[in-house]
């Protein structure tokens, strides 16, 4: 067992008291002139950045929080917020 | 669980009865028991031995309080810890800040008052069992150590504290009492639905430290010996 999260709440713990909510798409896009091809894009289209992406985990074992982290793709590591993004 | 019935009264009249049942059960025989607000509690059992005691409190008064301001209550008197994971700790009441939003109130003194009327109290007793493990500090740690992969020695907060997080796998709220020489005990709450394996399976960890069923008296004299002991736990100013 490689991956540990940590929570805002609890800290860091076990990966396996999380659950795994999906890539971090931005807003949900505005509904005026909204197609059906442009929002079946942002539920289901995917980049599968091989490398540093921010994801959304829920601590369903634990507090119950819904956050965003930082996870390298590769190693399948959390890791601190990359530069750019700050 | 409530059943709800019709009966006669000892003077005739028909009563309503509400009878609850814990989702915990214990193999061991019971010595001592009363009736308690439809609850059958077991003061005492049949050869409970010296400790470490695994002990069913789930009959004891169980409330959340959620609201976006958690500052404006003060349940019992109490004032809500303002960081999650800490506990308060007073007038018999235990305090456990979950999150931003929310904090859940434990009656530890076993009394039970009258629910407030206020929509951001709901209460939660009957969804959850509650437990407490109770013996020395490296009895109680030890036994922890083989259900759980949570630091409950974590010396980031002051005991008592709150841990949320799994026990056999199962989400559930622990709270750590490190009392040294008064003693230690875990407290636990998680969903009614694991009642009826979570003893057996506690029991059958601490088997090797001694782990056995004790009734509410064993609690009740070890969380009145911490009161006593501290003024502010009394709620003397």
């Amino acid at each position: 067992m490689a991956l540990t999260i940590t929570c805002p709440i609890c800290g860091k713990r076990n990966g396996y008291e999380f659950r795994y909510g999906g890539v971090e798409k931005g807003p949900r896009p505005n509904e005026e002139g909204l197609t059906h091809t442009s929002w079946c894009d942002y539920v289901h289209m995917n980049e599968c950045v091989a490398g540093i992406q921010q994801e959304w985990w829920f601590h369903r074992d634990g507090c119950g929080v819904w956050f965003t982290t930082y996870r390298d793709t590769t190693t399948n590591l959390e890791v601190e917020k990359p530069e750019v993004d700050r | 669980m409530i059943l709800k019935g019709i009966g006669y009264g000892c003077e005739g009249k028909i009563v309503e009865t509400n009878q609850r049942h814990s989702p915990v059960s214990f193999l061991s025989t019971p010595d001592q028991t009363e009736m308690r607000n439809g609850w059958k509690v077991v003061l005492k059992y049949k050869d409970e031995g010296t400790g470490p005691f695994l002990i069913d409190l789930s009959h004891r008064k169980r409330l959340d309080v959620q609201d976006s301001n958690l500052s404006k209550f003060q349940p019992g008197g109490v004032t809500i810890p303002e960081v999650p994971g800490q506990c308060a700790f007073q007038n018999g009441l235990l305090i456990n800040r979950m999150n931003r939003t929310q904090a859940a109130v434990w009656h530890l003194l076993g009394d039970s008052p009258d629910m407030t009327q206020e929509t951001a109290y709901t209460e939660v007793t009957e969804g959850s069992i509650f437990l407490a493990l109770l013996g020395s500090e490296s009895e109680v740690f030890s036994i922890m150590e083989k259900v759980t992969s949570q630091d409950l020695r974590q010396t980031a907060n002051e005991p008592p504290f709150l841990i949320q997080g799994p026990i056999f796998h199962v989400p559930c709220q622990i709270v750590v009492f490190d009392e040294k020489e008064k003693g230690s005990a875990i407290l636990f709450t998680c969903s009614r639905g694991y009642g009826i394996s979570m003893a057996p399976e506690l029991l059958e960890a601490g088997a090797e430290y001694g782990l056995r069923p004790a009734g509410e008296k064993a609690f009740s004299a070890w969380i009145k010996s911490l009161i006593d002991y501290s003024p502010q736990r009394r709620g003397d100013r």
